[in-house]
């Protein structure tokens, strides 16, 4: 009876979380998946038709998406190291200030809470012909570099821009996992006189593996999420070369109202991501497996 | 090909759900000043109430329920919509599916050909010569798709070509009047005048970029049209031949010409116009306005758009906005069509400007406006849309037309490929989507 009582409770709690995901979770991505299978126009929803793989072997074909693919995946390539390092390095150097550790902590955190759009708005500024980075490098007689402006340099710009705002995030969590770390294991190497860099290598690098393994699926899903940074600074410009995935996504289903295209695409998207997120978690867990046995061994 | 009745089905529950289940239309009394015995029409606007143009939509629908007090009861409803077009649009989208459309909605300009051979609007009722005489040519002409009148404009627009007062007179270079403007030939001439002097500014003699979005083909098409060449045939449904034309690849070449001569920077230099760095600047008219509050001290005029040498005297310059238009659901024509006809009429036009500076749409709202008979610069805005104004190209692939003709200009000028080849490339594209349209 109580029992009973308790699954209906569980249930009353459950319920509403499991009706909205149902709703605006669940059915949406059973529908992407039908719908990438038709030609699904929004305009005229009624005209509606089962057209098989057209729209798969359609959008491998259609140079845009191929190009969107290729700057998603060098974005994906750029700023995974840039943020997943940069974290790293900033979390071992706030842990290893004594004075106004606070005051660092919140100003590398501050661009993860503001808007990502009023951030894009501000490096636009930073990054104009007559910005701050220009003129600095004027004064150090380095001629003005075009940055959002051209097809080479806009993605690394708006990779760097990316890797600044969101790079206080990892920081936090790898400043967590840092002090957590037991001290004894230190003191133990201090001991052996071990090097700062032996002492990096193989007791804070070892420790901070699971939380590696989070901060790096989590920044390169997030990557190949790209979507506002160049909609509001170069809308997808200079000729594409920072049109992403899922700007192409948006740009078809909304602008161009082809719905069934579009479903295709976040299809694609989702299978390419998830393999990607699959290969670099089993890399890892064999890496860590790999290592268990060493110790062992060792032992 | 088989149809989806259950896809269709659950999507349609969907989207019923996401615009909040709207279908069934209130009884008289459920809202204030809807009496028994009047006509309800509902209408969407692009806009929030809280804005200048809000409130304008607002008190022209107060204005309107009125006038025809007993007769009809319009009842608004304000869709915010974000800077790349989505929100309203995506409302409006779902709401084809559900079939929750209202009797009135407000489109934008270039969108009326898609929205009119999709059947999400439907012709207004017929309208008296008299009546349709008092809006401008270009408002009629945007909102006729093959020879139906689909929509009237709330507001127009258009682009000017704006010149520095003093870099001018420094270069002795004279402004032509409005029917006789620079050709393509003489325009080269008069920057190669101002040069010298913009240079010791460090600025250019044009600021101009090729943007993404739709202000490339609101602000360059002109030069097309004015020199022989076109976009999309009349039917709206034929690029070839037309979107790749040797008049268009001239057009193209004579734009790689101005940054071959140095006239215009490659990358965008941020109000190098408004900081008095530059000769000349396309820009919507509402730069007018941005000037002459946060510029004082720049001495601004607008010169007629360019033409090509063969120029044919024919309409070229740039309009277009959002105009309202009776949507296909709607099963009281008469009824929405008088709301059309009173949102865009002269009170409402009249009262855009003055709230939120938007221009009217008909010709005695411009009349009436002081500042469009005194002030030169509006005057001449006026004057250009109302003589030379051409609508943006009247297809139902539009937004495709608009990107194509964005990525040429951009790819071809700034970066350097081949107008040839670049056309045949977009041409390809637009008859990808065309496809859709020649089925039947």
């Amino acid at each position: 009876m109580r029992k009973k009582s308790q699954s209906l409770l569980g249930m009353a709690f459950f319920g509403p979380a499991l009706v909205l995901l149902t709703i605006f979770l669940f059915l949406p991505m059973i529908l992407t998946l039908i719908f990438s299978f038709t030609d699904f126009f929004a305009l005229n929803p009624s005209l509606t038709h089962f057209v098989g793989l057209d729209n798969f072997l359609q959008i491998f074909q259609d140079e845009e998406f191929r190009k969107a693919f290729i700057n998603t995946v060098c974005f994906v390539i750029i700023i995974v190291p840039l943020q997943g390092l940069g974290s790293l390095g900033l979390a071992l150097l706030i842990n290893k200030v004594t004075h106004c550790k606070k005051y660092f902590k919140v100003a590398f955190f501050l661009p993860v809470v503001m808007s990502l759009a009023v951030v894009s708005t501000l490096w636009m500024q930073i990054y104009s012909p007559e910005g701050i980075i220009n003129s600095i490098l004027e004064n150090l007689g380095i001629s003005a570099q075009p940055f959002i402006n051209s097809s080479s340099q806009a993605l690394p710009s708006i990779a760097i821009m990316s890797a600044w705002q969101g790079v206080g995030y990892q920081m936090i969590i790898f400043l967590g996992g840092l002090q957590a770390i037991n001290p004894a294991l230190y003191e133990a190497a201090d001991m052996d006189h071990a090097t700062p860099w032996q002492k990096f290598k193989d007791i804070t690098l070892p420790e901070l593996k699971p939380l590696c393994i989070f901060v790096f699926i989590t920044i390169t899903i997030g990557a190949f999420r790209m979507l506002v940074q160049p909609m509001v600074m170069t809308g997808g410009g200079p000729s594409h070369s920072t049109y992403t995935m899922v700007y192409d996504i948006y740009e078809t289903g909304t602008v161009n109202w082809e719905i069934g295209l579009a479903s295709t695409m976040a299809i694609v998207f989702a299978i390419f991501v998830m393999i990607l997120t699959v290969i670099q978690t089993i890399a890892t867990r064999d890496k860590e497996g790999k290592d268990v046995d060493k110790k062992a061994e060792k032992k | 090909m088989r149809r989806l009745p259950f896809a269709m089905l659950v999507s349609m529950l969907l989207a019923g759900l996401l615009t909040g289940c709207q279908g069934k239309k209130p009884d008289p009394g459920d809202i204030a000043g809807y009496d028994e015995g009047e006509q309800y029409l509902s209408i969407w606007v692009h806009s929030i109430e809280d804005t200048d143009e809000g409130r304008c939509y607002r008190k022209s629908v107060e204005a309107f329920n009125e006038k025809y007090n007993g007769t009809y009861f319009a009842d608004i409803e304000f869709i915010p919509r974000n800077d790349s077009g989505g929100g309203y649009s995506d409302k409006i989208n779902a709401s084809v599916m559900s079939g929750d459309l209202p009797d009135v909605l407000t489109v934008d300009g270039p969108n009326i050909a898609a929205y009119a051979s999709n059947g999400i609007i439907q012709p207004l009722a017929e309208l008296t010569e008299e009546e349709k005489g008092i809006y401008l040519e270009s408002i009629i002409e945007q909102g006729t798709y093959q020879e139906k009148l689909y929509a009237l404009g709330a507001m127009e627009s258009s682009v000017g070509l704006y010149y520095n007062k003093d870099i001018l007179k420094e270069a002795g270079v004279e402004i032509p009047d409005a029917d006789h403007p620079w050709t393509y030939s003489k325009f080269l001439g008069v920057l190669e005048k101002v040069k010298p002097v913009v240079e010791k500014r460090k600025g250019y003699a044009l600021d101009m970029t090729f943007p993404v979005g739709e202000s490339t083909i609101y602000y360059y098409a002109p030069f097309f049209w004015a020199n022989g060449g076109d976009l999309v045939d009349d039917s709206g449904l034929n690029v070839d031949r037309v979107f790749n034309a040797k008049e268009n690849v001239e057009t193209i070449g004579y734009f790689k010409k101005l940054l071959e001569k140095g006239y215009m920077s490659k990358v965008p230099v941020e109000n190098l116009f408004e900081s008095g760095r530059a000769a000349f600047k396309f820009d919507g008219a509402w730069e007018v306005n941005t000037v002459y509050n946060s510029y004082p001290e720049l001495n601004l005029g607008v010169a007629p758009y360019v033409v090509g040498d063969q120029w044919d005297g024919g309409r070229y310059t740039p309009t277009g906005s959002w105009a309202y238009a009776a949507s296909a659901k709607t099963e009281n024509i008469k009824g929405a069509t008088e709301l059309v006809k009173w949102m865009s009429g002269v009170e409402s036009g009249t009262m855009l400007w003055e709230e939120a500076k938007c221009f009217p749409s008909t010709y005695r709202a411009f009349e009436s406006i002081d500042i469009f008979q005194k002030d030169e610069n509006y005057r001449a805005l006026y004057s250009q849309l109302s003589d030379y104004g051409h609508p943006r190209p009247k297809t139902p692939v539009y937004p495709q037309v608009s990107t194509s003709f964005q990525q040429v200009m951009e790819n071809c000028v700034l970066t350097g490929e081949d107008p040839e080849k670049e056309l045949d490339k977009a041409i390809e594209k637009i008859n990808a989507k065309l496809k859709r349209y020649k089925k039947g």
